[in-house]
C-alpha cells in the first residue's frame, strides 16, 4: 500500500468538501480565555445544534467523555432522597418510556460501587501504534504526540514567561515543521532524515496539507469529519486556545486559522506514525482501521443505547431538584410593595443570593434586585496612564467604550502618565535584573536572603486585603479622587442617558426610585491563585465589577444625562442618588466607592447603607462558615470576619470560596416572587417584570445574553464535574502556569488545561457541584417566551436541545409549567 | 602493600578537634529526632487534622532547637565528635533546612487538604526533613551517606505521591537511578576514605588531607568520587532531566526538594574543602560541569514556557554555579550561594501560582523602545566601574589576597549581571544608589561569609579562563537577545537550547532501556474518572486500553 504523498496533488486547491469538514470539526471546539480574563465557557458549546444526549454518544464516541455521572452518585442521590421514584416515573413519562424508568431501578438498586463498564471510542492511528511498543518504556505514543504538540503550542503562543522564542511571525504549523526537523530523539521506526523528507512533502497551507494526509490515510469521506474532531478533541486544550484566538478575531470582524493549523500538527503526527508503521507486523489492522471511521454514527448509536438510562437519571435528579423550587414559587407573596428606603442592585451571580437575602432579613426598608454584573455597560477599562486595556463585559459582546480614570482634582493626566511609566519601568528593570540568564546568579547571591523574611511574612496569616494592582505605580497622593468614568457623560449627555435608558428598563427600575440606590459589583480575593480571575465577575470579562458599577453610578448621578434621559421617558427624581459598590465574594464585605460624592442631605442614609451591609455581611458569613470548615465560628461573628479574611490572603489556601458551585437555577422574576424562598446560594436570580417590557425587548435581551451566561456558567461547572480529565483542569496542588496567563499544566506537562480544578468542585469529603443543567424559570406570558425562542436560534438550540430546563412561572397564578418542543405542560 | 600512609604514621595527636559535650550532642540531634518521632505519632493519630498537629508541632520544635544550635556555635567554637559535628555550615544549613521545613509544613497543611492521602504526605514528608537535618549535623562518612540515600529514598515517596501519574513515576524513577549511582559513589567513597586514613570522621579526614604534604592517591580517588556524586543529586548536565521533570508532585514538595534537598551536594562538598582544594581533577570536574551547566540552563531557562519548568532549569543552573564556586576554592561564596538559593527558590516555589497577578502588572507598563547596542555598552561600562568602585571600597579589589584572581573573574560576573539594572533612562540619585546596591551587598556578603567560612586554595588560571570565556558567552547571548532578537544564530540555536540539547532524551533513552520505571499505581479519586476504551468500530474486538485506567 502506498500511503505517501503525490506531490502532482499539492497544487490542487482543496476540496470544498474538505474544507466543510475542516470547519465543522473547528466549530465543534469550544473557547477558553486566558487566565487573567478566566470567564466560564459552556465546553459544549459546538454541539449545541444536537440534543445533549446525542452529543453525549458522539463526544463518547470520539473522544471516551461522558456527560453523565457515574451510577454510584446516582444510587447515593437515590439513597439521600436528592433523586426519587416518582420523578424518576415522570421523566421516564415525558420522553414516553416507563420501561426505561424500571431497567433504571433496577441500576439504582445495585450495589453502590457495582463496576461500570467504560466508554468505547474510535481509535486514532496513534492507539493503533500503542497497541505495539511506545517510543520509550513508560510512554506511549499519546502520550508523546500530546507532549510534544503541547510544548510546540506553549512555545508559540507565550508572549510573558519565556524570553526566547521560537519564531512568533510564521503560523503554528510551519512552526511546528520547523521545530520537528531538530533532532528531537523521538525514536522513529525509519530514520530522522526519513521523517525529514516526509514532512518537507507536505504542502505548506495547513488546509491543503489535512486534504492530501487525510487521502494518504484513506479515510472514508463519511467518517472525515469525525476523524478531524476527534483529532482536535485527543488536544482539546490547545484546541480550545486556538478557538479563542478565532473567537477574539471574529468578534472584532477578522478571523484566525491558527485552530486549522493545530488539526494540521495532529492528523500529521497521526501520519508520520501510520506511515512509520509500515512494515510493523501483520497484526496491526491498518484497513480495518481506517474502514472503521465510516462506521462513527454505529458507534455513536452503541454509546447512545448504553447512556439512555444515564440520561433518564440525570433528568430525574432534575426533575428533583425543580420541584422543590416550583412548589417554594407558588407560595411566593405577590402584593405590590411601597417605594423602599434603599435599593440594592446586585449582579444575578448566586453568591449575590446568599447576600441579599441576608441584606433583606437585617432590614425591610432595603429592596434588593438582580442584574448582570457588568450593568450592561459595553466597556474595556484603561487603568489611567497604563498600556493596559481590558473588557469589562461578557465574552459573548465585544466592548464599544473605553472606561479610564479622571481624576476629580486638577491633576494632569499627562503627569499620572509620567508617574505610572516612571515608577513601572523601574520595576521593569528589577525584573529583567531577577530573570535575566546571566543576572539570575548575582542577585540570588545578593538579593536571596530577603526571601528568608518574605517566606515569613507570607507563611503567617494576616487579615489586610491587598492594594489593587491596578494602582501600580501611582502614589497615594495620585489616587485621590480618581474615579473610572465614561468621558461621554461630560461630552455627549445625550448618548450617554441612551445607555442609562437601556440599563434601567433592563433592570425593571424606571419608577419607583428610591432615595438611594446601590449599584452593587462583585470580585473576590485570593492570594498565588492561577484561576482567581474565574472567582471574579464573569459578566465583566472576570474582573471585579468595580468599574461598571462606578461609571455607571457616575452616569446616573449626572444632572444632563437625567434631563435627556427625561425626555426618553424615565424620569429620575433629584432626591435619588446611585451610589457604587463591591460585594466582596470571598468574605462578604461590601466596599461603597465615591462616597465623597455623596450630597450633604443623603451622608446619614449612606451610613445607615453602611451598617445594613455590615450586618448582612456578618448573616452571609454565618451561612457560608460551614461550607469553608468555619462552623466553629458561626456564633462568633469577628472572629469569623478574621478568619475568612486571613484566608482569603493565604497563600496555601487552595479553596478561598466556592464560587458558583452548586449552581442549577436561573430565576428570571419580579423579587417578590422569590423574596420568601432560601435558594440556598445556588439561583441566578434576574429581575424581571414583564408587565413593564412593552415589545418584549427587555425579555429577549435577557434570554439572549444572561440566559446563555448562565448556561456558560452552569455547564463549566457540570462538564468540570462530570469529565475533568478533558473539560477541568485537574488538582490545584499540580498546576503549572503556562505562558504566565494562556492556561495550566497539571504537572510537567502534558495538554492545556481548562476548565475548574477539582479543588473547586470537591472539598475532600463530598462532592460541593452536583452536575445539575440550568433549570431556568421565566415569570412571563407563553407567547412571549415562545416567540423569543422562535425567533432566535441560540435559545431554541438550548432549550429544545437539553442544554438547559426551561420552565414558566405563571404571572397570576404562580403556577409552573414546563417548555417542550411540542407544547407546554404541567409539572 | 598500602599506597597511603595510614592515620598511626601521623605524630599524633593530629587531630585537634573537641568534643561535643553530652547536651549540645542532644541539641544537635533534636531536629532530626523531632521530625522523626513525629512520623508514628502523625500516623497513629485518630484523625488527620490530629496527624498535621503532630508535623506542626516537630517543624516548630524544629526551628527552635536549630536556631538554638545555631547560638550555641555563634558563642562557641567549631566542635565535632564521632557521630555528630556542630560547625558554622552545619548549623547554618540546618537552621535553613528547619527554617524550610517549617513553611512547607505549615503550606502543606492546607494546600494538600483534603486529599484521601494525607497522612501518607505527613509520614513522608517529614521522613524527608529528618533524613536531611542528620545528614547535615553528622561527622561520619557514613553515616552521612546512610542519610543521604534515606533522604533520597523519603523524597521518592514524595515525588511519586501521584503514583497513577505515569509523567510522575517516569521523572522519579529517573531520579532513583541515578540516586543509587550517588549511592555507589559515595560507597566508594567511604571505603577509599576508610582505607586512606583509616577514619571515617570528616572533620579528621578534612585535617588529615590538609596536613599531608602529597594527597594520597586514596584520598583524590575518594573525593573525585564524591564530588561525582554530588553533581549526580545536584542535576548537572547530562543528569538534569529528573529534576526537571519533577513537577508532577505538590508545589510545596518542590520547595522543599529546590531549597533542602537538591543543595546538599554542596553541602557535602563544603564538608570536604580542604580536601577538594588539594584535588585538581576534582576541582576541574567541578568547575567545568558546574560552569557547563550553570551557562547552558540559564539559557534554556529563557526558553520555558511554564513557571514551574523554568524555575527548574533555573535551580539546575544556580546548582552548577554553586558547584563551579566549590571547585573554584571561593567556600564562602558557596554557602551563601547555598543559603540564599534556598529561600529564593522556596518562596519562587510557593508563589508560583501569582505568576499571572504578575503578568497583570506587566501588562500595565508601556512597552518601551529595546536599547541600542551602543546603550548596552554604555551600560555594561557602567556596570563595570559601579561594580569595582564596591569591590575596591570592601577592600576586595584590585588586590585582595589570596583570591585576587578569582576575585575578578567573580567581579566581572557581578558587573554583566548589573547590565539590565542600569537605569538608562531617568536616572536618578535613588535609582543608581538602588543600583549600587547590589554590588556592594555582594562583596559585604562576600566578605561576611569569609568570616564564616575559610577560603581556599585559589583556583589554577585556565579554570578561571574558562569560567571568563563561558560567562561572557552568556552575556553575549543575553545581548544578542535584547539588540537582535530574531538573528540568524539565535534561530538556529533555538530548537537546540529549547530542547536542553536532547541531552535528558538520550539519557532517558539509554537508562530506561537498561531499566525501565515501575508501573503507575492505582488512586483513589474524589471526581469521577472514565474509562475509554479505545476500539475500531461497534462489531470489532476491542482494543486494550493504552494505558492504565482506575474507576
Amino acid at each position: 500500500m502506498n500511503i505517501s504523498i503525490d506531490p502532482d496533488n499539492a497544487s490542487i486547491g482543496v476540496a470544498a468538501q474538505i474544507t466543510a469538514h475542516i470547519t465543522a470539526a473547528c466549530h465543534r471546539i469550544a473557547p477558553t480565555w486566558p487566565l487573567d480574563q478566566f470567564i466560564a465557557v459552556n465546553p459544549y458549546w459546538g454541539w449545541r445544534d444536537s440534543s445533549a444526549s446525542s452529543a453525549a454518544a458522539m463526544l463518547g464516541a470520539l473522544a471516551g467523555t461522558a456527560l453523565t455521572m457515574p451510577r454510584s452518585w446516582f444510587r447515593s442521590e437515590w439513597a439521600a432522597g436528592r433523586l426519587t421514584k416518582e420523578h424518576l416515573h415522570a421523566a421516564a413519562s415525558a420522553v414516553g418510556d416507563l420501561e426505561l424508568a424500571a431497567m433504571a431501578e433496577e441500576v439504582l438498586r445495585q450495589p453502590f460501587d457495582q463496576p461500570q463498564p467504560g466508554i468505547p471510542r474510535m481509535a486514532l492511528a496513534t492507539d493503533v501504534r500503542d497497541l505495539g511498543s511506545g517510543p520509550r518504556s513508560g510512554q506511549t505514543w499519546t502520550d508523546l504526540v500530546t507532549h510534544q504538540i503541547s510544548q510546540h503550542c506553549a512555545a508559540h503562543f507565550d508572549r510573558w514567561q519565556g524570553s526566547w522564542h521560537p519564531d512568533q511571525d510564521v503560523d503554528l504549523f510551519t512552526g511546528w515543521r520547523a521545530q520537528l526537523l531538530a533532532p528531537s530523539g523521538i525514536a522513529w521506526r525509519h530514520s530522522r532524515s526519513w521523517a525529514r523528507t516526509q514532512l518537507a512533502s507536505l504542502p505548506a497551507e495547513p488546509d491543503a496539507a489535512i486534504a492530501m494526509m487525510l487521502g494518504a490515510l484513506m479515510i472514508p469521506e463519511e467518517g472525515r469529519e469525525a476523524y478531524l474532531t476527534a483529532l482536535l478533541l485527543s488536544v482539546n486544550g490547545w484546541s480550545a486556545w486556538c478557538a479563542y484566538l478565532r473567537w477574539q478575531a471574529r468578534l472584532l470582524g477578522d478571523n484566525d486559522h491558527e485552530i486549522v493549523g493545530l488539526l494540521a500538527i495532529r492528523l500529521a503526527w497521526e501520519w508520520l506514525l501510520r506511515t512509520d508503521a509500515h512494515g510493523l507486523s501483520e497484526a496491526e489492522p491498518w484497513d480495518a482501521w481506517a474502514d472503521s471511521w465510516a462506521s462513527t454514527d454505529a458507534m455513536a448509536s452503541v454509546v447512545a443505547d448504553e447512556q439512555r438510562i444515564d440520561w433518564l437519571l440525570q433528568t430525574a435528579v432534575e426533575r428533583t431538584y425543580q420541584a422543590t423550587l416550583i412548589s417554594a414559587l407558588m407560595n411566593a407573596d405577590t402584593a405590590p410593595t411601597q417605594v423602599p428606603a434603599a435599593q440594592a442592585v446586585f449582579c444575578i451571580d448566586v453568591r449575590s443570593e446568599v447576600f441579599r437575602r441576608a441584606l433583606e432579613s437585617v432590614t425591610p426598608h432595603i429592596h434588593t434586585s438582580g442584574f448582570a454584573g457588568f450593568f450592561g455597560l459595553p466597556i474595556s477599562y484603561t487603568p489611567a496612564g497604563s498600556a493596559l486595556s481590558r473588557p469589562q463585559l461578557p465574552g459573548l459582546l465585544s466592548p464599544a467604550l473605553n472606561v479610564t480614570e479622571t481624576a476629580s482634582n486638577s491633576t494632569e493626566p499627562g503627569a499620572l502618565i509620567n508617574e505610572r511609566s516612571a515608577t513601572l519601568n523601574n520595576r521593569q528593570r528589577w525584573s529583567r535584573f531577577r530573570s535575566s540568564p546571566s543576572s539570575v546568579f548575582t542577585f540570588v547571591e545578593s538579593m536571596g536572603l530577603l526571601y528568608g523574611p518574605k517566606l515569613v511574612k507570607d507563611s503567617l496569616p494576616h487579615v489586610h486585603a491587598p492594594t489593587k494592582w491596578e494602582n501600580d505605580g501611582l502614589g497615594s497622593a495620585s489616587l485621590i479622587g480618581l474615579r473610572p468614568r465614561l468621558a461621554m457623560v461630560d461630552d455627549d449627555p445625550a448618548a450617554a442617558a441612551t445607555i442609562a435608558y437601556k440599563v434601567l428598563r433592563g433592570m425593571s427600575l424606571t419608577t419607583g426610585f428610591a432615595p438611594l440606590t446601590l449599584l452593587c459589583g462583585h470580585g473576590s480575593q485570593s492570594a498565588n491563585n492561577p484561576h482567581a480571575a474565574g472567582l471574579d465577575c464573569g459578566a465583566c470579562g472576570g474582573q471585579t465589577g468595580e468599574v461598571n458599577a462606578r461609571a455607571l453610578a457616575d452616569l446616573l448621578n449626572s444632572v444632563q444625562v437625567r434631563a435627556h434621559l427625561t425626555i426618553l421617558g424615565i424620569s429620575v427624581p433629584s432626591s435619588t442618588w446611585f451610589v457604587p459598590g463591591l460585594h466582596n465574594t470571598t468574605t462578604d464585605e461590601v466596599q461603597l466607592f465615591d462616597t465623597e460624592l455623596v450630597p450633604e442631605n443623603k451622608r446619614h442614609e449612606v451610613d445607615q447603607l453602611q451598617r445594613w451591609l455590615s450586618a448582612a455581611g456578618d448573616r452571609a458569613r454565618a451561612e457560608r462558615a460551614a461550607g469553608l470548615g468555619l462552623q466553629g465560628l458561626i456564633h462568633e461573628p469577628e472572629q469569623l470576619k478574621q478568619a475568612v479574611c486571613e484566608r482569603a490572603n493565604d497563600w496555601s489556601q487552595v479553596r478561598p470560596e466556592w464560587g458558583l458551585a452548586g449552581n442549577a437555577a436561573f430565576v428570571v422574576a419580579p423579587r417578590r416572587r422569590t423574596r420568601h424562598m432560601d435558594l440556598g446560594g445556588r439561583s441566578f436570580l434576574h429581575d424581571y417584570d414583564w408587565t413593564l417590557d412593552t415589545g418584549l425587548s427587555v425579555l429577549t435581551l435577557i434570554m439572549t445574553a444572561p440566559m446563555v451566561v448562565t448556561n456558560w456558567i452552569n455547564l463549566q461547572y457540570y462538564a468540570s464535574t462530570v469529565d475533568n480529565r478533558r473539560y477541568g483542569c485537574g488538582n490545584k496542588v499540580l498546576h503549572n502556569v503556562v505562558g504566565a496567563n494562556i492556561g495550566v499544566f497539571e504537572g510537567n506537562g502534558g495538554d492545556l488545561r481548562i476548565g475548574l480544578a477539582m479543588q473547586s468542585l470537591h472539598d475532600g469529603h463530598t462532592l460541593r457541584h452536583p452536575p445539575l443543567r440550568l433549570s431556568v424559570f421565566i415569570e412571563a406570558p407563553r407567547d412571549a417566551i415562545d416567540s423569543i425562542i422562535s425567533e432566535h436560534t441560540v435559545v431554541h438550540d438550548l432549550v429544545s436541545n437539553g442544554w438547559i430546563h426551561l420552565l414558566r412561572i405563571d404571572p397570576s397564578t404562580g403556577a409552573v409549567e414546563r417548555w417542550t418542543p411540542s407544547a407546554w405542560v404541567e409539572s | 602493600m598500602r599506597l597511603v600512609p595510614a592515620l598511626k604514621d601521623f605524630p599524633l595527636p593530629l587531630v585537634t578537634s573537641i568534643g561535643l559535650p553530652v547536651w549540645q550532642n542532644v541539641l544537635v540531634l533534636t531536629p532530626a529526632v523531632a521530625a522523626l518521632a513525629a512520623v508514628p505519632l502523625a500516623a497513629q493519630t485518630s484523625s488527620v487534622a490530629g496527624a498535621w498537629r503532630w508535623a506542626r508541632m516537630a517543624s516548630v520544635v524544629m526551628l527552635l532547637a536549630a536556631a538554638a544550635g545555631a547560638i550555641v556555635r555563634g558563642v562557641t567554637e567549631d566542635r565535632a565528635g564521632l557521630v555528630v559535628r556542630a560547625d558554622v555550615v552545619g548549623m547554618a544549613v540546618l537552621t535553613l533546612v528547619s527554617f524550610v521545613g517549617w513553611v512547607v509544613i505549615r503550606y502543606s497543611e492546607t494546600y494538600l487538604s483534603g486529599d484521601p492521602y494525607e497522612r501518607r504526605y505527613i509520614g513522608r514528608l517529614l521522613a524527608t526533613i529528618a533524613a536531611v537535618a542528620v545528614v547535615v549535623v553528622t561527622n561520619h562518612l557514613l553515616v552521612l551517606m546512610l542519610a543521604w540515600t534515606a533522604t533520597s529514598l523519603a523524597m521518592h515517596g514524595l515525588l511519586t505521591f501521584f503514583g497513577d501519574r505515569p509523567a510522575a513515576v517516569a521523572a522519579a524513577h529517573k531520579k532513583f537511578i541515578l540516586a543509587r549511582c550517588a549511592d555507589l559513589a559515595m560507597l566508594g567513597a567511604v571505603v577509599a576514605f576508610s582505607t586512606t586514613f583509616d577514619t571515617l570522621r570528616i572533620d579528621q579526614i578534612a585535617m588529615n588531607t590538609a596536613a599531608v604534604t602529597t594527597v594520597p592517591t586514596g584520598a583524590r580517588i575518594a573525593i573525585a568520587l564524591i564530588a561525582l556524586a554530588a553533581l549526580l543529586k545536584c542535576a548537572q548536565l547530562p543528569f538534569h532531566g529528573w529534576l526537571i521533570q519533577v513537577m508532577e508532585a505538590p508545589t510545596p514538595v518542590s520547595a522543599l526538594l529546590h531549597a533542602g534537598v537538591v543543595n546538599l551536594g554542596g553541602f557535602v562538598l563544603l564538608r570536604f574543602a580542604p580536601v577538594v582544594d588539594r584535588a585538581i581533577e576534582t576541582r576541574v570536574l567541578l568547575v567545568v560541569v558546574g560552569t557547563t551547566t550553570a551557562v547552558i540552563a540559564a539559557l534554556v531557562m529563557t526558553t520555558r514556557i511554564s513557571v514551574k519548568v523554568s524555575l527548574a532549569w533555573s535551580t539546575c543552573a544556580q546548582m552548577g554555579f554553586m558547584l563551579m564556586q566549590c571547585g573554584l576554592g571561593i567556600w564562602e561564596m558557596a554557602l551563601l550561594h547555598l543559603l540564599a538559593h534556598s529561600l529564593y527558590k522556596a518562596h519562587a516555589f510557593l508563589s508560583a501560582g501569582g505568576v499571572v497577578r504578575q503578568t497583570q502588572r506587566r501588562q500595565l507598563v508601556p512597552r518601551v523602545v529595546a536599547p541600542t547596542a551602543t546603550a548596552m555598552v554604555i551600560a555594561t561600562g557602567a556596570a563595570l566601574a559601579g561594580t569595582f568602585a564596591a569591590g575596591w571600597v570592601w577592600g576586595l579589589l584590585p588586590f585582595a589576597e589570596p583570591v585576587s584572581t578569582t576575585i575578578w573573574v567573580m567581579g566581572a560576573i557581578v558587573a554583566v549581571a548589573l547590565v539590565p539594572l542600569v537605569p538608562l533612562v531617568a536616572a536618578s540619585p535613588t535609582r543608581i544608589g538602588a543600583t549600587l546596591a547590589i554590588p556592594f551587598a555582594y562583596f559585604g556578603l562576600h566578605e561576611l561569609f569569609g568570616h564564616l567560612v575559610p577560603h581556599g586554595s585559589s583556583a589554577p588560571t585556565a579554570l578561571l579562563v574558562f569560567v571568563a570565556v563561558s560567562f561572557a558567552l552568556l552575556f553575549g547571548m543575553q545581548m544578542l537577545g535584547i539588540v537582535s532578537p530574531r538573528g540568524a544564530l539565535r534561530r538556529r540555536l533555538y530548537p537546540w537550547i529549547y530542547g536542553g540539547l536532547f541531552l535528558d532524551e538520550a539519557f532517558t533513552r539509554v537508562a530506561f532501556a537498561m531499566w525501565a520505571p515501575p508501573p503507575t499505581r492505582p488512586r483513589a479519586a474524589t471526581l469521577p474518572q472514565l474509562t475509554a476504551v479505545p476500539m475500531f468500530a461497534p462489531t470489532s474486538l476491542p482494543m486494550e486500553p493504552s494505558y492504565e485506567h482506575q474507576h
